[in-house]
């Protein structure tokens, strides 16, 4: 479910691509502080946008400077200081991130099981303390999970419901960033059909693996593709990547004119790249096959 | 309200451009943040919130369908008026408001009670503008397809289904970057071939632009 969000490098300028890594590194560290050590391997660029967009809406400059990390020990990088406060991130990271290694732990393969299995005890004290610290955010989130549950065990044929759970968390997640209520409520469909977006290309991600196990994929049942054969029949595969293809470009479509409205001033050619260029390059990166093998967490992401 | 345009102080034949330029002058001048502790500050937050709605209203009215499916006023919506003819008992009207104002949960309570026999290119356009606010779009497409076959004369619904069939093909509104990746890559070959043009052209009527070809 994470990865999917992440700027198109080349398009990026030298000093846009800092601020975004300077802003990752940041939030990395806000991460270790407030929620031990562990919590950080978890991290991808996609809370990256979200503090980008935190910053944003908070109208607040980015404070910076050099610092060593444990990660890379023997260069100095640039690094959000603490002065940002990417609070709200972190704890929505470690919100997110707990309740998809819950959901892995259910009814991922194996490796996928063991692996989550091994990380949730990291996990359970920070996610109490975080969400503690936003009451509001953590029930919406766990109610997305049981009704994600309940789409993937009833087998839901359709699309739009079926994305319903991921869109919803998204909405809780963007709709936190401010009170203000006109914001707040283009925010809440940016993160809507963001998450749409997400839950779209992760499923047609999925799609082959899913199809070998045997496991819900609202894709598959959207065409009621039968199981049992060694590959996906090539025309149910046609069907399903162009529908796929215009779900997701009604949904960016859609996406963009919630971003017109939300105007954002600060990162706001950061931002541009991000929603224009990089989920597009995300989706057709997942679309050729190529996205499974990638580095997940940033690097060497673009074709 | 008084006129949007008039607010931003633009013309309406203003390009969505200058409209913006107009608009971020407008928030700069009135902008709370330069009337604090200045006696007023109440007259900019009023005048701050008038300039947003203006904005907010001529983005909604240009950008047509997306917008548009969902703010109506209710002339076009008069000659939908059921009851006479069809056995369908919704009031077109009242859905489309109740869908304007957001209550988008009461809108399809009423379009849902209408029995399958009697929904028509109407019934499916509410239905789609429904999903459409709710980000359901890919039913909302579904819809909005239905209604266009069911009544191709209707320039709403065809606007709808335009502005999706735009999106479906990739196009995003205000996207800086024009052409998208893949078509970029292509500006450099067309330099080249367009200076291989230009410079057969020369030659035909005996010049030489590129000397070495």
């Amino acid at each position: 479910m994470f990865g999917y969000v992440r700027a198109y490098k080349p398009y990026m300028r030298v000093f846009e691509y800092d601020i975004y890594k300077a802003v990752y590194c940041g939030l990395c560290k806000d991460m270790g502080r407030r929620y031990g050590f562990f919590t950080r391997f978890t991290l991808s660029y996609d809370f990256a946008f979200l503090s980008l967009v935190d910053l944003s809406v908070r109208n607040c400059m980015l404070d910076a400077e050099m610092q060593r990390c444990a990660a890379h020990p023997f260069t100095k990088s640039m690094c959000a200081t603490c002065k940002n406060d990417l609070s709200y991130s972190s704890a929505a990271a470690v919100i997110l991130t707990y309740h998809k290694l819950k959901d892995d732990a259910a009814d991922k393969g194996l490796k996928g099981r063991l692996l989550a299995a091994a990380a949730l005890p990291f996990f359970r004290k920070p996610y109490r303390e975080a969400a503690d610290e936003y009451p509001e955010l953590a029930p919406k989130i766990e109610r997305a999970m049981i009704l994600q549950n309940k789409i993937e065990s009833d087998k839901t044929a359709g699309i739009d419901l079926a994305c319903e759970p991921t869109a919803m968390m998204m909405t809780a997640v963007f709709g936190g960033l401010t009170e203000e209520p006109r914001q707040k409520e283009l925010l809440e469909r940016f993160g809507y059909l963001l998450g749409r977006y997400i839950y779209i290309t992760d499923a047609l991600d999925d799609l082959r693996d899913d199809y070998r196990e045997r496991s819900y994929n609202p894709l598959l049942n959207a065409f009621d593709v039968p199981y049992g054969k060694e590959k996906i029949p090539k025309d149910k595969l046609k069907q399903i990547r162009r529908y796929a293809r215009d779900s997701v470009n009604f949904t960016l479509g859609s996406l963009a004119d919630v971003y017109v409205k939300l105007d954002f001033k600060r990162y706001r050619d950061i931002l541009d790249n991000i929603i224009y260029l990089g989920l597009k390059n995300t989706f057709n990166s997942v679309m050729s096959g190529k996205f499974k093998n990638k580095d997940k967490r940033g690097n060497h992401i673009y074709e | 309200m008084n006129d949007p345009y008039k607010v931003l102080g633009v013309s309406p034949s203003a390009s969505d451009e200058e409209i913006r330029k107009a608009y971020k002058e407008l928030v700069k001048k009135y902008h709370p943040d330069q009337y604090q502790d200045n006696p007023l500050a109440d007259v900019a937050a009023e005048k701050m919130s008038e300039i947003n709605a203006a904005f907010d209203e001529i983005m909604e009215q240009r950008r047509g369908g997306s917008g548009s499916s969902y703010s109506y006023g209710g002339n076009s919506g008069g000659s939908y008026n059921y009851g006479g003819g069809s056995s369908s008992s919704y009031n077109s009207i009242q859905v489309r408001q109740l869908i304007q104002s957001g209550s988008v949960t009461q809108a399809e309570q009423i379009l849902n009670s209408v029995p399958n026999g009697s929904r028509d290119a109407e019934w499916y356009f509410l239905m789609g503008s429904v999903c459409y606010k709710r980000g359901w779009l890919n039913d909302a497409y579904v819809h909005f397809q239905r209604a266009y076959q069911m009544n191709p004369s209707n320039p709403e619904y065809g606007q709808a289904l335009n502005q999706m069939n735009r999106q479906r093909n990739g196009y995003m509104n205000g996207n800086p970057v024009r052409s998208g990746t893949d078509s970029d890559m292509n500006t450099a070959c067309n330099c080249c071939s367009n200076l291989i043009c230009a410079d057969c052209c020369c030659e035909c009527m005996g010049g030489d632009l590129i000397p070495c070809c």
